[in-house]
């Protein structure tokens, strides 16, 4: 019996035919000894993350830009100069001037204000209401959940352009008529994410131990039901930012939103179009600045969510 | 399956009166009396404002209006007139409608064109340079707003190139670039959800089955993973229409084509609110019956779910 | 000394996943050899590797998870592992097939199972869609479903009858080769003993050489010929079905019988082994069921891991095997 297998000693590992396949590279390295989950972790993946840092550099410049703009900037943002009007981006005006003369890049750095307030603060609005509702139909069940969604499913009944259209069309125009109008647009995302979540963390064990020794229900919610439901929302946060910024320059665009002479991005595009022609820069510029703050927000997005949640990677 | 399309429509019609009702009370609760509009500016007498009110109806109680009015959309799909020039919204709206359709129509079918091949491919090579690549382009057209992407697009192939009409709708060309501008935001999301489908279905243990039988990769992937990745794909591909219609919008306004968005936008801007209700609720309409034939074909496509509905005189064998 | 050509072998397998940023030893140096027509039970607990083996056999391992594969395995003298698609797809299904332990996500939900189960044979065969398709048929006549089930779709089908779809389906081309992965474990007790019957009947009728890959050893007992235990990706001990049944040596199957309740015996209690499985992302340079052993000691910790012949043909990974005897 000289088969190798029956030898009485066995060699170990050494001088194998190897067949390695080369696996794959693992986009960030982290210590292995922190654990997944904890905010540690979280904060170590997404701050090893190139897009999240690209978004959080950008985010953190413009916001800063933008408040400083008045004070630093040779123009301001509404001052119009009839001898300067449509000239090319130059030393002087590095980013051209427009129609009436006024400023390009003092109008686009002071308007960033707008499209970072209308989406930070939409945002806020409709995950406030959403999660409320969310968790209030996840939690109870029955006919309040029955009632929640319906309601919920008219806001679905639109396209959310349309939608937000319509509630522009009621509420006017204006900086807070928008975040009003971009907020109930979207509630029923934050409220749907919600009451998943809370059906999903219900039926896990240690909130049934929690309710057998008689916690109180607001308690239970506090405690255990948010605290597990937030990676999803944080992600959802980032992402509908990202959204509703996009959206505020939607409705400026059309005339709907932030109006003239208001230096809001979209708004900005929408008295400038008719010159692309000769003057392509005008058009250019803010839509550029419109690219990277919503990219910045998606990417941050993205990053949280390989951040919080195994699951989506790979 | 007869009763699958009854019960959806049951479902349906509801929701529709709810946004019905809903539209028409906002747009009343409006600051701005609709007389005074449809009287168009200057001054006018308070005589001539009130024979206006009696005129459009307004001096009715709001609930006889509301009635009416929601009967009227159901019963005869009639959205009232107009403030402004007094002509029948539904005759207004179905004139434009075609324009809308041909733009959602192109757009979806180019979403469906670009974005299906493309998750597949990265679902396939997830991971690899062309994933990483076609991701990170995909997500660029995600965050370029469409009337800024629809400009460039005229920047460069209408006014430098001289390929192609930057507005108007006479002919298919005048739609290309409308297409395009109006499909390049939702083909990022399209194809991230092709590819999200397919890594699932990808991992699942009948995939492994299917290659353990010897099935050459190419036949595992069309013949058995993709019908399964397809099924939650078409649920997507009927809300993408939806916000293609959505977004034709906007589009509408920068090529100057007229269409029901471009209705909608100047109506908001008149403060036409009946013009505008209509318009709202036409699109909600358009959308639901999206949605619907979505699940229906969804049904059409899942066994387990066309079981439940078809087989109802079969015996079904637990 | 025979030099003719080896049913099948497997030479020092190991297998490695990655998993975030730490690799997973699954399978560490698995040998083992099959005659034509044998039965080996592959025995261990819940993520000892077995399924690994199973699928590296037929290299169907998930790609993206998988670090590494090396050492050989030999179907009649042709190496697996250097096999290109189209050797690879020949032999899968055709003269190694494998039945997946859970039926329920096993089969292609959106097709019927008569066409899933023609479809393999269509392309080993190069037959006419008809021909396939009626030995579709016959091979679930054979795992009693009726012809007039051949054209529904899994869903409309019971756990223990999706079960026997896919015993059809792995036997359809008549493999030299099956690899049954916990055959038994995802159904109900009633049914097990049904399945196992089963495939009892069909390996004995077609003389099927079978790795039986299970954490049941009276399922073992009743369908193979031979045994090996595996602990933490390592075979521990491997013998015929006497000498493991009979003379248990390592300390870990002797546990495993004792967790194994004896209704001969009047005992209180089962006696379950203490304790958890390591940690297969740490490389250990002890013997693996060293935290779990009642009879470790100093020496263990040098134990060099390597396996001691006890009679012939029965080897144990436990250097006290030898002192004990």
């Amino acid at each position: 019996m000289a088969d190798e297998l029956k030898k009485r000693h066995h060699d170990g590992h050494d001088g194998h035919h190897g067949h390695g396949k080369k696996g794959r590279k693992h986009h960030h390295h982290i210590d292995p000894s922190i654990k997944p989950g904890s905010a540690k972790y979280v904060w170590a993946s997404v701050s090893h993350n190139k897009g999240a840092l690209f978004g959080m550099t950008f985010i953190i410049a413009i916001v800063i830009a933008s408040l400083l703009s008045p004070y630093v900037c040779k123009y301001s943002y509404s001052a119009t100069d009839f001898v300067a009007m449509k000239s090319w981006p130059s030393l002087e005006h590095w980013f051209g001037t427009d129609d009436l003369g006024r400023d390009i890049f003092s109008r686009v750095l002071y308007g960033a204000r707008y499209t970072l307030i209308i989406g930070i603060l939409s945002t806020a609005l409709s995950a406030v209401i959403g999660i409320v509702m969310g968790a209030i139909a996840g939690y109870f069940g029955g006919v309040v959940d029955s009632c929640i969604m319906r309601f919920l499913d008219l806001f679905q009944a639109f396209p959310s352009l349309v939608l937000a259209m319509a509630f522009c069309a009621v509420f006017g125009t204006g900086v807070d008529k928008c975040i009003l109008a971009l907020g109930l647009t979207s509630i029923p995302g934050f409220a749907r994410l919600m009451r998943a979540n809370i059906l999903r963390i219900r039926s896990m064990e240690y909130i049934e131990s929690a309710t057998t020794v008689n916690c109180p229900t607001w308690k239970i919610i506090s405690q255990h039901i948010v605290p597990n439901a937030i990676s999803p929302i944080i992600v959802e946060i980032a992402m509908t930012i990202s959204r509703n910024g996009l959206a505020s320059s939607s409705l400026s665009f059309l005339g709907l939103g932030v109006q003239e002479p208001l230096p809001e991005w979209g708004a900005m595009l929408a008295s400038t179009r008719n010159y692309i022609r000769d003057y392509p820069y005008m058009v250019i510029i803010p839509g550029l600045f419109i690219v990277l703050t919503v990219l910045s927000f998606n990417m941050l997005g993205d990053a949280f969510r390989d951040a919080l949640d195994p699951n989506f990677k790979d | 399956m007869i009763k699958y399309v009854v019960k959806r429509l049951l479902i349906m019609i509801p929701t529709l009166i709810a946004v019905g009702i809903i539209m028409f009370t906002l747009m009343n609760f409006v600051p701005g009396d609709p007389a005074q509009i449809a009287l168009g500016s200057g001054v006018h007498t308070e005589a001539e404002i009130e024979a206006k009110r009696v005129a459009l109806g307004l001096d009715r109680p709001f609930l006889v209006r509301l009635g009416e009015y929601i009967v009227n959309i159901f019963t005869k799909f009639d959205f009232g007139k107009s403030l402004m020039d007094g002509t029948d919204i539904k005759w207004e709206l179905m004139k434009r409608f075609p324009y809308t359709a041909q733009i959602a129509i192109y757009s979806i079918l180019l979403t469906i064109v670009v974005g299906l091949p493309l998750g597949i491919y990265t679902a396939v090579h997830a991971n690899s340079a062309g994933d990483r690549i076609s991701m990170f382009i995909t997500l660029l057209f995600d965050c370029m707003p469409s009337f800024w992407t629809a400009l460039m697009l005229v920047l460069l192939f209408s006014l430098q190139l001289g390929w192609l009409p930057s507005s108007g709708a006479k002919s298919f060309r005048y739609f290309i670039l409308p297409t395009i501008a109006n499909s390049l935001g939702g083909l990022a999301g399209f194809t991230r959800q092709v590819r999200a489908s397919m890594l699932e279905v990808v991992q699942s243990d009948y995939v492994t089955t299917a290659r353990s039988k010897g099935l050459p990769e190419r036949t595992v992937i069309y013949g058995h993973a993709l019908p399964n990745a397809l099924i939650p794909i078409l649920t997507v591909i009927g809300m993408r229409f939806g916000s293609m219609l959505g977004g034709a919008t906007i589009i509408e306004v920068v090529f100057s084509i007229p269409g029901i968005g471009q209705y909608l936008v100047n109506s908001i801007n008149n403060r036409d609110y009946n013009a505008c209700t209509g318009g709202i609720v036409f699109i909600a309409f358009t959308f639901a019956l999206i949605m619907l034939l979505t699940d229906l074909l969804y049904a059409f496509a899942d066994p387990r779910i066309k079981a439940q509905y078809v087989s109802s005189s079969k015996k079904k064998v637990k | 000394m025979a030099e003719t050509k080896k049913f099948f072998e497997l030479k020092h397998l190991t297998v490695k996943y990655h998993s975030g940023s730490s690799i997973i030893h699954a399978v560490n140096d698995v040998s083992l050899e099959l005659n034509a027509g044998e039965t080996l039970g592959l025995v261990g607990e819940t993520g000892a590797g077995k399924t690994t083996i199973a699928k590296s056999i037929l290299r169907i391992l998930p790609e993206n998870s998988v670090e590494s594969v090396d050492g050989e395995i030999l179907f009649e003298g042709k190496e697996i592992l250097d096999m290109d698609d189209k050797e690879l797809q020949a032999l899968r299904g055709k003269s190694i097939s494998m039945i997946f332990q859970d039926p329920m996500t096993a089969l292609n939900p959106v097709k019927t199972v008569v066409s899933q189960i023609a479809e393999g044979y269509k392309m080993h065969q190069n037959c006419s869609k008809a021909e396939a398709r009626q030995r579709a048929i016959e091979m679930l006549e054979m795992v009693g479903i009726g012809a007039d089930r051949a054209d529904e779709y899994p869903h409309q089908f019971s756990g223990g009858m999706k079960q026997r779809v896919v015993i059809a389906l792995a036997l359809a081309c008549s493999p030299q080769m099956l690899l049954a992965d916990e055959p038994t474990t995802a159904l109900d007790v009633t049914i097990q003993a049904q399945v196992l019957d089963l495939i009892r009947d069909l390996r004995n009728k077609l003389g099927t050489a079978m790795i039986l890959i299970t954490h049941d050893l009276g399922v073992v007992a009743e369908v193979c010929d031979k045994v090996a235990v595996i602990y933490a990706g390592r075979i521990i001990e491997s013998g015929t079905l006497e000498d493991i049944y009979d003379h248990p040596t390592h300390p870990y199957t002797c546990g495993l019988f004792g967790a194994l309740p004896d209704l001969d015996k009047d005992v209180d209690r089962l006696s379950p082994i203490e304790g958890l499985p390591p940690d297969p992302s740490v490389v250990r340079d002890h013997c693996d069921f060293f935290e779990r052993c009642p009879h470790a000691c100093e020496r263990c910790k040098k134990f060099d891991n390597q396996m001691i012949e006890m009679t012939e043909g029965h080897l144990v990974r436990c250097w006290k095997a030898n002192e004990e005897v």
